[in-house]
């Protein structure tokens, strides 16, 4: 995290606690991309995300003028987020619906896209949107707790230390989810590469 | 490579970073957000609304520091007492004063009246109130101004007389 970032977001949380509606506009435009990210991949339909994501930030909006400041904005707003849609994934159950989009054609000419999948590997031997669908199915049987971790470490790229923090576990529990979460995911996938009609 | 390891992992789950909204999601998101936030406001009762209010109001408000000012507490507390105590005094003793004022008084003697010659020291005092002071009131409504001192000597010295 940067420190820009944080007094910043500590100017737009100070002038919300002081009435000023705007100011929270400001913090829902900023933060409801890298949101969405996450809840997306955590409940894996994007109607329940917008859903989720409205609660979420009519949650935060209600709850800011007791917000402190001990954590940042941003742990903060990710905590509320993580524990409401694992709230919504318990009540959910297992009844899932794997609505996940397949990866846009569009973004095949993407330039990360490009290189992320021009090294040699299962990725390019497979059909890739066919992996897609078959990663999301192994995220999805994944625990909700696990689904959290994975989500936030490898999609959204932040550190243990963020991690451990929004999920208020030590940076072990957060690692050893991590492994477990990994050991998971492959062998899910070498079953699919294994067998592909399957 | 034949399996998947943590690092091919971590290259297929980033891909999922492109999975995104349907276009002009983000921008419509915030229009959505006011709207549900109004339609929420309208479907609570006022009593809800008055309730949050004063949750969030106690929240805003930082009790540590209200606190740190013990002095100033006292200082108010001991203000609102002096204040509550003088307030609570004034009505009592202007009761009693128009309640019942002692007076001394002569009994009443249907044979004698009184006069100067009489002395004082014979009469039998009263401490008993002459009238109530509804009786007061009316009598000074009906009759005029009557002074006391009328009948009382101004001074001993004897009178000049011509």
């Amino acid at each position: 995290m940067d420190q820009p970032r944080i007094d910043l977001d500590q100017e737009l949380v100070k002038r919300t606690q002081a009435g000023d509606a705007a100011a929270f506009d400001e913090l829902v435009i900023k933060y409801t991309p890298r949101l969405y990210g996450l809840v997306y991949n955590m409940t894996s339909n994007h109607e329940d995300t917008n859903d989720l994501l409205q609660d979420i930030f009519a949650k935060a909006y209600k709850a800011i003028r007791g917000f402190r400041g001990k954590s940042s904005f941003y742990t903060w707003i990710h905590s509320i987020s993580v524990n409401m849609t694992l709230n919504f994934l318990k009540k959910r159950g297992r009844r899932y619906h794997l609505s996940l989009d397949d990866v846009d054609a569009s973004i095949q000419n993407d330039k990360e896209f490009m290189e992320a999948t021009a090294t040699s590997s299962p990725v390019r031997e497979a059909d890739l949107s066919e992996l897609q669908r078959r990663l999301n199915e192994a995220m999805m049987k994944l625990s909700e707790d696990h689904r959290a971790v994975v989500t936030m470490f490898h999609i959204q790229g932040m550190p243990h230390a963020e991690i451990s923090k929004i999920l208020r576990v030590s940076e072990g529990t957060v690692r050893s989810r991590l492994f477990y979460a990994n050991r998971q995911l492959q062998n899910y996938l070498d079953e699919f590469r294994k067998n592909p009609v399957s | 490579m034949d399996e998947f390891d943590d690092r091919e992992i971590a290259r297929l789950l980033r891909l999922k970073r492109f999975e995104q909204p349907p276009p002009g999601y983000f921008e419509n998101f915030l229009h959505e957000f006011h709207r549900r936030q109004r339609d929420e406001l309208l479907r609570q009762p006022l009593w809800r609304i008055c309730l949050e209010r004063a949750h969030t109001f106690m929240l805003g408000l930082d009790v540590r520091s209200l606190t740190s000012y013990p002095a100033a507490v006292t200082a108010i507390l001991v203000c609102v007492a002096v204040i509550s105590l003088k307030i609570y005094q004034q009505p009592e003793t202007a009761h009693v004063a128009l309640q019942s004022p002692p007076a001394l008084s002569a009994p009443v003697d249907a044979g004698g009246e009184l006069n100067l010659a009489s002395p004082v020291s014979m009469q039998i005092l009263r401490t008993q109130p002459v009238r109530s002071f509804n009786e007061s009131a009316q009598t000074h409504r009906a009759a005029p101004p009557r002074y006391v001192l009328d009948s009382v000597p101004v001074s001993y010295e004897p009178a000049f007389r011509f």
